[in-house]
């Protein structure tokens, strides 16, 4: 179990090197002035440096509260129980991903649809590649025939000739 | 009454057979999105506007609010029968119209809902009808200065009234903010913290960064709560929403103050989700019987749809007249005025006066169509709550992926909504606000002109966002704003409810 309290101070850790990498990406750019005003890296800079100086804040309040023994830290951000439900959803989300941009949108949808629903939902073969397929046909007769809209391809629509 | 004859001209604009047949598309698709967990209406709109680039403006901007107003409501009709709120804005929906539909009063909760909400909705309108045109012409006298200035109060109520940690709202702002600066700086043609990354060189899209924190971001905290739709059966007959409609005077009191509510948390970016649980809390306390709120009480639902709806639609006039939006929603559609080639702000007035009072006009019809078609369509969209989640949820996964790559066609994209979605889920479960955020990456590039270019009349002075009265007082309103929790930290501890998380 991770307790609210390590998650408050990972996410504010996360947000202050987001803070600083702006700020050092700023100071390549200049932030000072020059002749035409204010250079390309000052307000990029200034913000950086907000978001670091507001991220070192809520690190500053949430170990005080900590030490003062707030109960709200102390409770659960995610248990085991929600941690798998959690996974049990983003891993196969994070596969549609990777399969979208190596084997196409469309087949990744079909492969993505179809596990989620034989092996997550339980249902039977049948229901779930007439899902996948009926899904994918109505994408495709929306997106690219209609709006005129293509989405990623991989290497097997080429084959099939779409 | 210049103001009434633009309409009446805007009415010819959106009373066009075209027009009416995308405000029912917008409408159903805006029910569908609102019903639907994890897709909302900001969402709604991002996957939309991909499909909007082809359209004319006019169109696409009728489309896309009637999505909105679609949205809105059916977020009301989840929150009733199944107690599970399809937007953040309906929540406080939920404590009293549940209860309701759960003793068989489903129908009035519904009908009370609608009709109130419809009501604040057109409350908002006309004031939007009355205002605009002003609002905007006092705009035309301001410069780079009173522009940042207005900025700056934006995000200062963001941070003294959202009610969310003023650092994490800082931290949540400050992230939008640099976003937008990656890429291209239209002023000196740089192109700025892409760190040697070819993908950042178009910069960072507002669509990506909505599609995951709001989609992606809401589905992952959708299914860690193990979510089951166990709901009411409603059937609407006609005779029971008139029944209803004929109870609604009684309850004048509570229509006007929650409008109120709605219409000053709209203009001011407080937006609809902090203005429906404000609406509910203060009907609750100058009720003359508390006790029953909680536990099926009329007045508990049409006290936050009605401040809902009318935040929803007057959140429309900052971004019309000034462009500033007053919800996410609104950002959103401010994004694609901008993608669609026009400029928001006071002088949409004078260049584009078809483009602006056809909105308003359609605002009306949309808002009149969303009602009916709301409920004639309950027991359809009940019913799509009833197929499994572990079908509907992947299938919005899909489509959320689909609406990131559509947006620019770009492979990078949908890894970006990806990482949106996680840092959406986080930031959610820990009380990170989002809207502001949204709002700072869409208005970030504005508000940095805005600050270079007084800058560089001042010769790089502060003084100048304190040279003349105008941008004085707005600057003196942002602190004020900005100060509100150290004010207002009395005030706020007496207040019941706890506070609303803005969305």
């Amino acid at each position: 179990m991770i307790t609210r309290f390590w998650a408050e101070i990972g996410t504010a850790i996360l947000t202050l090197v987001f803070g600083l990498v702006i700020v050092k990406g700023s100071l390549e750019f200049g932030i000072g002035w020059d002749s035409s005003g204010p250079q390309p890296g000052a307000f990029p800079f200034y913000v950086g440096a907000l978001v670091a100086a507001a991220s070192l804040g809520t690190l500053a309040l949430t170990l005080g509260k900590q030490l003062a023994g707030s109960p709200v830290l102390a409770e659960s951000f995610i248990d085991a129980e929600r941690g798998r439900r959690v996974l049990a959803f983003l891993l196969p989300l994070a596969a549609f991903v990777v399969l979208s941009v190596t084997l196409g949108m469309y087949v990744a949808t079909i492969l993505y649809l179809v596990f989620a629903m034989r092996f997550q939902g339980g249902y039977g073969w049948l229901a779930s590649l007439a899902t996948a397929f009926l899904t994918v046909a109505f994408l495709y007769l929306s997106l690219e025939k209609f709006f005129q809209i293509g989405l990623l391809k991989g290497p097997l629509e080429p084959l099939l000739g779409l | 009454m210049d103001n009434i004859a633009n309409l009446m001209h805007g009415f010819e604009v959106a009373l066009t057979a075209h027009h009416i047949m995308l405000m029912i598309a917008g409408v159903l698709l805006g029910v569908l999105v609102g019903v639907l967990p994890g897709l909302g209406a900001p969402n709604g709109v991002s996957l939309l506007l991909p499909l909007t680039f082809s359209m004319d403006p006019v169109s696409a901007i009728i489309l896309l609010a009637s999505l909105y107003w679609g949205a809105l409501f059916g977020g009301s009709t989840t929150s009733i029968l199944f107690n599970i709120p399809g937007e953040p804005s309906s929540v406080a929906t939920t404590f009293d119209g549940h209860p309701m539909a759960k003793q068989g009063r489903a129908t009035e909760a519904l009908s009370f809902a609608f009709l109130s909400a419809g009501f604040g909705a057109l409350c908002g309108v006309i004031l939007i009808t009355l205002l605009s045109g002003w609002v905007a012409s006092f705009a035309l006298r301001f410069s780079s200065p009173e522009y940042f200035a207005v900025y700056f109060m934006t995000f200062a109520s963001f941070i003294g009234l959202g009610g969310a940690s003023p650092l994490k709202t800082i931290v949540s702002m400050g992230i939008g903010f640099a976003l937008a600066t990656v890429g291209m700086d239209s002023v000196s043609g740089n192109v700025r913290l892409t760190f040697e990354f070819d993908v950042l060189l178009a910069g960072v899209s507002f669509l990506i960064a909505v599609i995951g924190l709001f989609g992606i971001g809401e589905l992952l905290l959708t299914m860690e709560e193990g979510l089951k739709f166990e709901g009411v059966a409603a059937k609407v007959r006609i005779g029971d929403v008139l029944r209803t409609a004929a109870k609604m005077p009684r309850y004048w009191l509570a229509l006007l103050r929650s409008s109120l509510i709605g219409i000053w948390m709209g203009i001011t970016p407080g937006g609809p989700t902090a203005a429906s649980f404000m609406s509910y809390a203060m009907a609750k306390r100058s009720s003359r019987n508390p006790a029953k709120f909680g536990k099926g009480e009329p007045e508990g639902v049409i006290a936050p749809e009605t401040a809902d709806h009318a935040a929803g639609s007057s959140a429309m006039l900052p971004m019309l007249a000034l462009g500033i939006p007053g919800s996410a929603t609104a950002a959103v559609m401010m994004g694609g005025l901008m993608i669609w080639g026009l400029n928001p702000g006071p002088t949409l007035f004078t260049d584009r006066p078809d483009f602006v009072w056809g909105l308003i006009a359609s605002m009306y019809l949309g808002n009149i169509v969303a009602v009916v078609i709301v409920l004639a369509t309950v027991p359809l969209f009940a019913s799509i709550l009833r197929i499994p989640f572990s079908i509907i949820g992947p299938l919005i996964v899909v489509i959320c992926f689909i609406g990131a790559f559509t947006a620019a066609n770009r492979e990078f994209d949908i890894w970006l909504a990806l990482i949106f979605g996680l840092v959406g889920y986080v930031f959610k479960k820990l009380d990170y606000p989002i809207a502001p955020l949204v709002l700072a990456m869409v208005i970030g590039d504005k508000a940095e002109d805005a600050f270079r270019q007084s800058m560089i009349f001042s010769q790089g002075s502060l003084s100048i966002f304190w040279s003349n009265a105008l941008v004085g007082t707005l600057m003196a309103i942002g602190l004020v704003l900005l100060f509100m929790p150290v004010i207002g930290a009395g005030i706020r501890r007496l207040r019941g409810l706890g506070q609303a998380r803005t969305v």
